[in-house]
């Protein structure tokens, strides 16, 4: 079914009214979505924030001791540096794997660039859950990287340290946010202009240089983006390492969700996700400016 | 548009809305009980009489900790019936969650034991109680008998360098805290601040020889299969669980005392299907459904009419004495713990490295 042009001019124009009532149409449920499901959450974790734990939902009184006591106390910022660190080596991680696949996807893939993408995102069709439960067989004391080492007589008794360590946090949050990094970058360096990469080679630039000096520069807002996309979410992730690692890699995410859980102290964990929050904002911040170096439009 | 469209479309809006309303209405009310229970505990076996009557009558939710069901119901989530522990009644009452059971309506009530029902805190006066007691069991070290060799019968295996990496305990405060209260030699169900520290300390020391804090009984079960685990602290379901396989394993008998704990029904305030509770809880104290709950977790039930129905030989195989009585004389019961919260924040705490 279509509909002709003569048809549509032949429509009488809008009216101002009815313009103004779509208008509102429109963005009346993102505007609700955000004021009631972002902005008035933020502000019940703010006020929760200041507010005393007598065991009601709401706290008892006004206070500042939470956030004296998630200052003041060492665990936290060691808590909370343990995540930035984490969550760097995740984030360097999946970038540096995720450029290569990007590159190969944007600039030598042909025609089956649209299949690579499908698979790219095929992990994406199971549960997070099953991903990473995937990695706990892989990584086990009898699983399958263990089981391969000791066959290849490359060691002679299973090694305990990929499970329930640091190390198997990072590799399984790398490979969960893999897609999240490949999709940023491929669009950015899908587009870096031919005509500059062709112009380079008339004018005698080898490979290298092509990359250093044109590619890198112009895809860097996609990789900056990649980057944001997977650092923010991995700094508060607790399921991951709850699942794989051990007592060392306890991440702030579990800190918080133990405060809502077992030791119910809500205004605390209020308090120590604004305190998150503020830290993720201001290393956004940092970022962004090193974005706006490249020339970012965003 | 002029002001009739409008109407129109307001009243089709309507319309819509009530079709949904009614759409989803019968979903929230539907005739199903609400059970809130320990997961493994939600199976069809225990309670087949009621599943008999009422097909499909029962949606179970599950928890791996009760700490965090205590949250998840305070914060909203309203079943018919929960199972916590009983060391958490109090203060499940004290946030005036719960409603007394009558128990004139359970019929099985002069079969559990007295050492349960006559259990202070869930007195509710006049025939009536605010838990149900269903099940008891013991904490202790599962550990394997070729890895560790005749250790001394104490919890300090848990505390032992020789094993570090190896270890893993439970991540709950009527486990771990408590058996590093016995430790430092204070009253796990009473402290002091300086008390709570030495606890703390003792928790401390323990974290750098750990592989993990969990509640995840499965991956326990397959570390100590595995050997990447030698020693961790279980319920005697892993024990069973593993023995079955002829995984060698011994659950052991610390000289401090294993933790003997009863947990069992609690109604909600606002339960909506009363009479589906009263005929679950009957359900589930049948003797069948306690003799399930024996042979298949190695768990005590609350009654004798259960113990009746399992051979004696059994009971000497799971080390479950028929007498509970017996078994308290030689552990300690997980009562109620004055400082549970303090106690869960600083476990939290030192989990994290504090």
């Amino acid at each position: 079914m279509s509909v002709s042009s003569e048809s549509v001019l032949a429509l009488p124009a809008a009216s101002e009214r009815q313009r103004r009532l779509f208008g509102i149409g429109m963005t009346a449920p993102g505007a609700l979505a955000t004021s009631v499901l972002v902005l008035f959450a933020l502000g019940v974790v703010l006020f929760l924030g200041f507010r005393t734990n007598d065991g009601s939902l709401l706290g008892g009184a006004f206070t500042l001791d939470n956030f004296k006591a998630a200052l003041t106390d060492p665990l936290y910022a060691t808590v909370i540096l343990r995540s930035l660190a984490i969550a760097g080596l995740v984030t360097l991680a999946t970038v540096v794997t995720a450029y290569p696949v990007a590159y190969y996807l944007a600039f030598h893939a042909g025609k089956h660039r649209a299949l690579l993408l499908f698979i790219v995102t095929l992990p994406f069709w199971t549960s997070y859950l099953l991903r990473v439960f995937a990695w706990k067989v892989v990584l086990a004391f009898n699983g399958v990287l263990n089981s391969a080492l000791m066959t290849a007589g490359i060691t002679s008794e299973p090694i305990l340290a990929f499970l329930n360590t640091p190390a198997a946090v990072v590799i399984t949050l790398a490979h969960a946010y893999a897609a999240f990094a490949i999709l940023p970058i491929y669009v950015a360096l899908e587009n870096v202009p031919r005509s500059l990469i062709e112009a380079a080679e008339d004018l005698g630039a080898r490979p290298t240089a092509i990359f250093r000096k044109i590619i890198l520069p112009i895809s860097m807002p996609g990789v900056m983006a990649a980057a944001l996309v997977v650092f923010v979410p991995t700094v508060g992730d607790y399921v991951t390492p709850a699942l794989v690692g051990g007592p060392n890699s306890t991440m702030i995410g579990s800190m918080i969700q133990a405060q809502f859980g077992k030791a119910n102290d809500w205004p605390f964990g209020a308090a120590l996700s604004v305190i998150v929050m503020l830290v993720i904002l201001a290393v956004v911040v940092v970022a962004r400016r090193a974005d706006k170096r490249f020339g970012s439009r965003t | 548009m002029d002001g009739s469209t409008t109407r129109t479309m307001l009243r089709r809006a309507a319309g819509l809305a009530t079709i949904i309303a009614s759409l989803a209405t019968p979903a929230l009310a539907a005739d199903k009980l609400t059970y809130f229970t320990w997961s493994g505990y939600e199976l069809p076996d225990f309670n087949k009489s009621f599943l008999g009557a009422h097909p499909d009558g029962v949606e179970a939710s599950v928890f791996s900790d009760d700490d965090e069901a205590f949250t998840k119901v305070k914060a909203g989530f309203h079943p018919d019936l929960a199972h916590p522990c009983y060391d958490k009644i109090a203060r499940w009452n004290k946030e005036g969650l719960l409603q007394p059971i009558d128990t004139k309506r359970i019929k099985n009530w002069d079969t559990i034991f007295p050492v349960f029902k006559n259990l202070a805190d869930i007195q509710a006066g006049d025939g009536k109680v605010w838990m149900v007691p269903w099940d008891w069991g013991n904490t202790s070290i599962l550990y394997r008998t070729d890895l560790v060799k005749d250790p001394a019968p104490s919890w300090n295996l848990l505390w032992d360098k020789q094993y570090s990496g190896r270890i893993a305990t439970i991540d709950a405060v009527h486990d771990t805290p408590v058996v590093a209260a016995l430790l430092a030699g204070v009253s796990p169900f009473d402290m002091s601040a300086e008390e709570l520290e030495k606890v703390a300390a003792k928790l401390r020391e323990q974290r750098p020889l750990l592989r993990a804090y969990t509640t995840d009984m499965t991956s326990v079960e397959q570390s100590l299969a595995s050997g990447e685990l030698v020693a961790a602290m279980t319920w005697n379901a892993s024990a069973t669980t593993l023995k079955k396989q002829g995984v060698k394993v011994e659950f052991m008998k610390p000289k401090e005392g294993m933790l003997t704990w009863s947990c069992g029904f609690v109604m909600l305030k606002d339960a909506k299907n009363i009479d589906l509770a009263y005929d679950f809880i009957n359900s589930r104290l049948e003797g069948a459904s306690g003799k399930e709950l024996i042979t298949q977790y190695g768990y005590g039930s609350a009654s004798s009419a259960a113990f009746a129905l399992v051979p004696k030989e059994e009971l000497d195989r799971l080390q479950l004495p028929a007498e509970p009585d017996e078994v308290l004389k030689s552990t300690v019961f997980t009562g109620p713990m004055k400082q549970n919260d303090d106690l869960a924040k600083m476990f939290e705490k030192v989990k994290a490295g504090g």
